[in-house]
C-alpha cells in the first residue's frame, strides 16, 4: 500500500488540506464536518469526469470533448427515463453513446494522427448541437424522484453513497492502472513512446482505448449529473472539460503525459469542486472561481515544466561530461 | 519574381484560396436559392455584424498557429476588453478613449504573459491559453463586480462618439466593423506576408531548430504573436462593445472553436509553418455566412451552429490527414501515372 | 564442445529509397560469444540492430534465431525469441520506478515477477535501489536497468549499441563485469563500439562493418589494433591518399595572424580545448561520433554555456554571445544534422537561404526585400551548381545533396571569417559531395578559414591543410603535412596515439 502514497498525489493532498485550514482560519464557522463532507459529496461529476480525462492525458492527449459528452449523455439518459425506460437500458444506452464519442476521437487522434485539442474542440461542437437537437432546446425535467434519490442518498454521517462508491471505483480503477499488464501501457505510451515500442507495446490501440475509457467515464458523469441536478439543459456540461483539465493538472498529472494517477485527478477534483463553497465562506463569492483556477493551474503547469527542462538539460549534461571525465581518467593511467 | 502574370494566375487557381472562395460561392448559391433574401446587400452586410469579432481575431490567431501554437484564450479576452472600457469610464470617469487606451494596454500585457510562459518557460500552449482563458475571464467578472450596475445587465450608454465606431455606415450601407477587418485583414497581410518579422513567424513555425541556427530569437518570435492575437481581440472586444452598446464580461466566452475552425479551414497548418491571412480571412468569412445564412434560409436554430461549424472542423482536419497519409499519396500517385498511360 | 549458433545473418540487403545500406551483410553468434561490431558512422550498424529487433524490414536476406528461420517483423517477436537490445541513449520509462520500468509487459504475477528479478540482481551482483525513478538515473544506471530488462525477459542474444559512450571510468569496469559474468551464462552478445581497446578487452569475435558490408571478420585472438585500424580503411586507402595529396599546396601560417582562436575553452562535451585557424586555412577535427566536436561547435555558436576558456574571432572576443551576434560577429556554422538544425523543409529555397540574413539591414529594414533575396538565392544557385527547379521549389523536395547546398549557401550568405563545417557531406552522393569539395576549395582561395568537423577521415585528408583529432572530448593530437594520413588519424580518433596507447 505504500505505492499509493505518491509525492505528487500526497502534495495534492496536503493543497486540499491546506486550503481547508486556511478558509478554517479565516471563517471558522466552515470547519464543521457537515461541510468538509459536503465538499466531498458534490464532487463526484467531478471526479468521475477527471478520471476519464487522466486517461487521455496519460497518453499524452487531451480531450476537450468530455463536457459536450457528459451533456449529451445526461439528456438522452435523462429523457429515457423521464419517459418510463428500463434504468439498465438508459444506462447501458448512455454509456455506449460515451464509447462510441471515445472511439471516434481515438480514431482521430491515435489513427489519423490529427491534433488532440482541435480535434476534441470540433467533436466537443458537433454532440453540443447534437444537445440542441435532441432536445429541441427544451429542458429535460420531471425525472424520477428514485433517480434523484440516487444521488442524494446518504450512508452514515453525512457521507453519500454515491461518493463512497465512486472512492471504491477510483481506487479499483488505480490498482488496475498500476498492477495490471495493460493498464500500465497507458502511462508507458504517454512517458516514453520511442520505449514503449521497443518492449512491443501496441502504442496505437492503447491510445484508442484510452479515448474509449475517457469517454466512458465522461458519460458515467453525465448520468451521475442528470441524478444531482434532476433536470439537464442544453448547456449542461458547458465548460467542465477546461474544468476537468485542471483538475488533473491540480492532482499532478502531468500534460505531457506519462506522470500521474487517477487518485491525483480525483483530489484534483475535490479541489476543483470545493472553490466555490470555499469562496463562499471565505466572504469573496463564487466571482473569484475563475481566476483562483486561472492561477493554479497556469502556476502549476510553469512550475512543472521548469522543473522538467532542469532535469532534462541535467541529464544531458552530465551525459555530455560523462564523455569526457572518462578522456581525463583514461589519459592518465 | 520575374514569373509572368499567367503564371502567377495558374498559381492561384490552384491554391487553398481559390477553393476558399469556391465554397463561398457555393454558400451564395444555396442559400440564395433556398431564400432570396439572403442576397439582399443591405441585409447580408448587416449580417456581417455579427461575426467580425470572429474574423478579426482569426486573423492574428493565424500568426500563433503558424508559429505552431494554439490560442484558446482569445475569447476571455474579448469579455475582459469589453468590461474594462465599460468600468473605467462608467465607474472611474475616465473618457472613453482613455478607457479604449487601458483596454488594449491590459490586453497586450496578458498577450505577453501567456507569450512568457509559452516561450520562455516551454509550457504547452494550449495549457497556458487555458488557464489564460480561466485566469482573464475570471479577471473580467471580478471588474465587473466593481460597476455599480448588475454585471448581467452589462454597462451600457456609452457616449455617441463610442458607439458610431461600430455602427456607422459608409456609403449608408457598408458597417464600419467590416471595414475596420478589412483595414486590419491588409495591415496583417502586410505584417506577415511582406515584413521580415512575417518570414521569421513562418521559419519558427517551419523549425524552430533551424530559425534559432539562423540567428534568429525564436522565443520572442513566439512571445510577439500572442501578444498580436491578443491585441486583436482587444480590438474585437471594443468593436463588439461598441456595436452591442454594452460592456458585458462573458462576451467572447463562446468564440473559440469558430476562431480555431477558421484559421484552420483557412489553410494554417496546425503543426505550424503554413498558413495565409488571406486564407483565413476567407475561411471566417465561409464560417460567418454559414451561420447568417443557415438560420435564415433553412431555420436552422443559432444554437444549433456549432454542430455544421464543428463538422467543418472535423473534415478539414480528416481531409488533410487523409490528404497528408503516405498510402494515400503513392495510390494518389499511381491513379496520375495510370491516368497518363 | 561446438558452441550452439544462436543468431545466423545471411546475406542481408536494405535500401532506404535509393540509398542503399545494408550490402549483404552475414553475421553469426554462438553462445557465450561477444562479438564486437565496430565501424565508422553511416556503416549500417544501428540499421543492421534495427532489423535484427524487427523494427525495420530487410529486403532481402534470411535471418536464423537458434537456427529457426525468422519469419515475423514484428517487435514482439524478436522480443519472444530472445533477443534484446539496449540502446545508445537508453529508452526507459522516466516516472517510473526501476522495478516497473523492468517488468513491464508481463502477464505474471507482481510477486513472482519481484522474487525472479531480485534473484537476479543477486546473480549478476549489482546495487540498484528497485524503488527510484528511472528518470532519476545516472546512464549507466539505465543501462543496467535496461540489461536487466533484456534478462528477466530470458533473452539469449544482446544487442549492446556503444553501451560505454556515456559511462565513467568505473562504471565501465562494472559494465565488462557484468557482460564477463553473461558470457559465463552462454549468453550471445552483440557488442557495438568504437573503442578498440574494448574489443581487446571483453570480445571474442570482433566484426568490422565499412561501408554496409562486413569485410572483416573473426576471432579477437587473430587481430592485433593495426590489422583493425587497417580494416577500418577502405581498401583503396592508401594509393588514394598518394593522388589526393597532391594538390595541396603547402602554405606556411606559423608568421600570420589567425583569424580564429579557442583558448582552453571548457563546455558540456569537450574540455580544455585549445586551436587556431588562419585565413585561407582549412582545419579538419577528426574524430569519431560522440568525441565532443559538435559540442564544441554549437557551444561556440551561442547553443551551449561556456563553462570555462575564450573564443576569438578577428581580434573580437565572442566567448558565450548569443547565435544572432556570433554570426554578426562573422562566423557561421552549418549543422551536423541537416534535417533537425538546418533546413526548412516545407518552405522554399529562396527563404531558407535568406533565413540568416534576416537581421541584416541588407535585407529590408522593416520589410523583406524580395528583390535582394531573389538574388542572393540565384546567386548561390548558380554558383554552386544547385539543380532546382525553381526558387520556389521546396527543400523538402530536393536531393541531400542539394539539400547541403542550400544550408551551405544560407551559411555563406552571412559573409564569415569563419565557417565551421559539421559533416557537411554526410548522407549525401558523390557527385554533391564533389560539389561541396570545391566549394570548401573557393572559400580557402576566397581567405575564409574553414574549421571541417567530420569523421570521414578521407574527407579530412582530402581537404585539409592542417588537422587536429579530438577524442572524447580532448584534443589529442595535431597533424601537418605528410603526418595526415587515414593511419594516424584512425588511431588517434580511436583513441591510439602512436607512442602510448590510451587504456592499455
Amino acid at each position: 500500500m505504500k505505492k499509493i502514497v505518491k509525492t505528487r498525489e500526497v502534495s495534492s493532498f496536503l493543497f486540499l488540506i491546506a486550503l481547508f485550514a486556511v478558509v478554517g482560519l479565516i471563517n471558522p464557522s466552515f470547519l464543521t464536518s457537515e461541510n468538509i463532507i459536503s465538499c466531498f459529496n458534490d464532487s463526484v461529476v467531478y471526479i468521475i469526469i477527471s478520471v476519464g480525462m487522466a486517461f487521455a492525458i496519460f497518453i499524452g492527449e487531451i480531450d476537450v470533448s468530455v463536457g459536450a459528452n457528459l451533456g449529451f449523455t445526461a439528456t438522452v439518459v435523462a429523457s429515457m427515463l423521464r419517459d418510463g425506460q428500463n434504468w439498465a437500458l438508459a444506462f447501458a444506452t448512455g454509456i455506449l453513446i460515451g464509447a462510441l464519442i471515445g472511439l471516434f476521437n481515438g480514431w482521430g487522434v491515435s489513427v489519423m494522427g490529427v491534433p488532440s485539442l482541435i480535434f476534441t474542440l470540433g467533436t466537443n461542437g458537433v454532440m453540443r448541437g447534437m444537445m440542441y437537437v435532441y432536445t429541441q432546446g427544451a429542458w429535460v425535467e420531471n425525472l424520477p424522484a428514485d433517480f434523484k434519490q440516487l444521488y442524494s442518498a446518504e450512508l452514515f454521517g453525512h457521507i453519500s453513497v454515491i461518493f463512497v462508491v465512486t472512492v471504491i471505483m477510483v481506487i479499483a480503477v488505480h490498482i488496475l492502472l498500476k498492477h495490471t499488464k495493460r493498464g500500465r501501457y497507458f502511462i508507458a505510451v504517454g512517458d516514453n513512446p520511442a520505449g514503449a515500442a521497443l518492449v512491443g507495446i501496441p502504442a496505437t490501440g492503447t491510445r484508442v482505448a484510452a479515448y474509449v475509457i475517457c469517454g466512458i467515464f465522461a458519460a458515467i458523469s453525465g448520468i451521475v449529473f442528470a441524478s444531482r441536478i434532476g433536470f439537464v439543459t442544453a448547456m449542461s456540461g458547458n465548460g467542465y472539460e477546461m474544468k476537468a483539465v485542471a483538475a488533473c493538472v491540480l492532482g499532478g498529472i502531468s500534460l505531457s503525459g506519462g506522470v500521474g494517477s487517477v487518485i491525483g485527478a480525483s483530489i484534483g477534483a475535490v479541489i476543483m469542486a470545493s472553490i466555490s463553497r470555499l469562496l463562499v465562506f471565505m466572504e469573496l463569492g463564487s466571482t473569484y472561481d475563475n481566476t483562483i483556477t486561472g492561477v493554479m493551474l497556469i502556476t502549476i503547469v510553469v512550475a512543472d515544466a521548469l522543473m522538467q527542462r532542469r532535469n532534462a538539460e541535467k541529464n544531458r549534461r552530465q551525459r555530455l561530461a560523462a564523455r569526457t571525465a572518462a578522456a581525463g581518467e583514461g589519459g592518465n593511467k | 519574381m520575374n514569373k509572368s502574370f499567367s503564371d502567377k494566375m495558374k498559381h492561384f487557381l490552384k491554391s487553398w484560396e481559390m477553393v476558399l472562395i469556391c465554397i463561398m460561392a457555393a454558400e451564395f448559391i444555396i442559400f440564395g436559392a433556398a431564400n432570396a433574401k439572403f442576397l439582399r446587400p443591405a441585409l447580408l452586410l448587416n449580417s456581417m455584424n455579427d461575426f467580425m469579432s470572429i474574423c478579426i481575431i482569426s486573423l492574428f490567431v493565424t500568426f500563433v498557429m503558424i508559429t505552431g501554437g494554439i490560442d484558446i484564450q482569445a475569447g476571455a479576452i474579448v469579455g475582459l476588453t469589453s468590461i474594462i472600457i465599460g468600468v473605467s469610464w462608467q465607474d472611474f470617469g475616465c473618457n472613453i478613449w482613455v478607457a479604449v487606451l487601458i483596454a488594449i494596454v491590459v490586453a497586450a500585457i496578458c498577450g505577453a504573459l501567456s507569450g512568457f510562459f509559452i516561450a520562455y518557460c516551454g509550457v504547452q500552449a494550449m495549457v497556458v491559453t487555458l488557464g489564460g482563458s480561466f485566469l482573464y475571464a475570471g479577471i473580467a467578472l471580478l471588474i465587473s463586480n466593481l460597476a455599480s450596475t448588475a454585471s448581467y445587465q452589462g454597462i451600457s450608454g456609452f457616449p455617441d462618439s463610442f458607439r458610431i465606431l461600430a455602427k456607422y455606415k459608409f456609403f449608408g450601407i457598408v458597417p464600419s466593423q467590416l471595414v475596420i477587418f478589412l483595414i486590419l485583414a491588409v495591415l496583417a497581410y502586410i505584417l506577415l506576408h511582406r515584413t521580415k518579422y512575417g518570414r521569421r513567424v513562418f521559419l519558427v513555425g517551419v523549425n524552430p531548430q533551424a530559425a534559432s541556427y539562423s540567428g534568429i530569437n525564436t522565443k520572442r518570435v513566439i512571445m510577439s504573436t500572442y501578444v498580436l492575437s491578443a491585441v486583436s481581440a482587444a480590438i474585437a472586444g471594443i468593436v463588439l462593445t461598441s456595436y452591442l452598446g454594452s460592456a458585458k464580461s462573458d462576451l467572447g466566452s463562446n468564440f473559440t472553436l469558430n476562431i480555431i475552425t477558421a484559421v484552420v479551414l483557412g489553410g494554417t497548418l496546425s503543426t505550424g509553418g503554413k498558413g495565409s491571412v488571406v486564407g483565413t480571412a476567407l475561411a471566417s468569412m465561409i464560417i460567418g455566412m454559414l451561420r447568417f445564412g443557415l438560420p435564415l434560409c433553412f431555420k436552422v436554430g443559432t444554437q444549433y451552429l456549432d454542430i455544421p461549424v464543428g463538422i467543418l472542423l472535423l473534415v478539414v482536419v480528416l481531409g488533410r490527414s487523409i490528404a497528408g497519409n503516405s498510402s494515400v499519396i503513392r495510390l494518389m500517385a499511381k491513379f496520375k501515372k495510370s491516368k497518363a498511360a | 564442445m561446438p558452441a550452439k549458433a544462436l543468431l545466423n545473418i545471411k546475406n542481408i540487403y536494405k535500401s532506404f529509397g535509393l540509398n542503399e545500406v545494408l550490402k549483404g551483410i552475414s553475421l553469426d553468434l554462438n553462445e557465450g560469444e561477444v562479438l564486437a561490431l565496430i565501424g565508422g558512422n553511416g556503416a549500417g550498424k544501428s540499421t543492421l540492430m534495427k532489423i535484427i529487433m524487427g523494427i525495420y524490414q530487410h529486403d532481402s536476406g534470411e535471418i536464423y534465431v537458434k537456427g529457426e528461420k525468422v519469419t515475423s517483423n514484428k517487435t514482439s517477436a524478436a522480443l519472444a525469441s530472445g533477443i534484446y537490445m539496449v540502446p545508445q541513449e537508453p529508452l526507459l520509462f522516466p516516472n517510473m520506478t526501476v522495478e516497473e520500468n523492468i517488468e513491464i509487459g508481463f502477464d505474471k504475477k507482481k510477486a513472482d515477477l519481484h522474487k525472479e528479478l531480485v534473484e537476479l540482481i543477486d546473480s549478476v551482483g549489482w546495487k540498484l535501489d528497485l524503488n527510484r525513478k528511472a528518470g532519476s538515473l545516472s546512464i549507466a544506471e539505465q543501462q543496467m536497468v535496461e540489461i536487466l530488462r533484456g534478462l528477466l525477459r530470458r533473452a539469449q542474444i544482446l544487442i549492446l549499441d556503444e553501451p560505454t559512450s556515456a559511462l565513467t571510468f568505473d562504471e565501465v569496469e562494472s559494465l565488462f563485469k557484468c557482460v564477463e559474468d553473461l558470457k559465463a551464462k552462454g549468453i550471445g552478445i552483440i557488442y557495438i563500439t568504437h573503442r578498440l581497446a574494448e574489443v581487446f578487452e571483453i570480445a571474442t569475435d570482433v566484426a568490422i562493418m565499412r561501408d554496409g558490408k562486413v569485410p572483416v571478420c573473426g576471432k579477437v585472438s587473430e587481430f592485433t589494433r593495426e590489422m583493425l585500424v587497417k580494416g577500418l580503411l577502405p581498401p583503396d586507402a592508401q594509393e588514394k591518399e598518394d593522388t589526393i595529396k597532391e594538390h595541396l599546396k603547402k602554405v606556411d601560417y606559423t608568421h600570420q595572424k589567425p583569424v580564429f582562436e579557442v583558448q582552453s575553452l571548457s563546455g558540456y562535451g569537450f574540455t580544455d580545448i585549445s586551436l587556431k585557424v588562419y585565413p585561407g586555412e582549412i582545419l579538419g577535427l577528426a574524430g569519431v561520433v560522440g568525441a565532443g566536436r559538435t559540442e564544441l561547435a554549437t557551444t561556440i555558436f551561442g547553443k551551449d554555456k561556456v563553462l570555462s576558456g575564450k573564443v576569438i574571432l578577428d581580434g573580437k572576443d565572442i566567448t558565450g554571445l548569443s547565435t544572432r551576434k556570433v554570426i554578426e560577429a562573422g562566423l557561421n556554422y552549418v549543422p551536423e544534422d541537416r534535417h533537425y538544425h538546418g533546413l526548412f523543409k516545407i518552405s522554399d529555397i529562396a527563404v531558407n537561404t535568406s533565413s540568416a540574413m534576416l537581421a541584416n539591414p541588407a535585407m529590408g529594414k522593416f520589410f523583406l526585400n524580395r528583390k535582394e533575396e531573389y538574388q542572393m538565392t540565384q546567386k548561390y544557385i548558380d554558383d554552386f551548381r544547385t539543380k532546382v527547379t525553381g526558387q520556389e521549389q521546396l527543400v523538402g523536395s530536393l536531393s541531400g545533396g542539394n539539400q547541403q547546398k542550400v544550408v551551405i549557401g544560407r551559411c555563406l550568405s552571412t559573409s564569415p571569417k569563419l565557417v565551421i563545417l559539421d559533416e557537411p557531406t554526410r548522407g549525401i552522393d558523390a557527385a554533391a559531395r564533389g560539389d561541396v569539395y570545391s566549394i570548401i576549395h573557393e572559400l580557402r582561395e576566397q581567405g575564409v578559414a574553414v574549421l571541417l568537423i567530420s569523421s570521414d577521415m578521407e574527407e579530412i585528408i582530402e581537404l585539409s591543410d592542417r588537422v587536429m583529432t579530438v577524442c572524447q572530448g580532448r584534443i589529442n593530437g595535431e597533424f601537418t603535412g605528410d603526418e595526415i594520413n587515414q593511419d594516424t588519424l584512425m588511431s588517434a580518433s580511436f583513441g591510439i596515439t602512436k607512442n602510448a596507447e590510451v587504456g592499455a
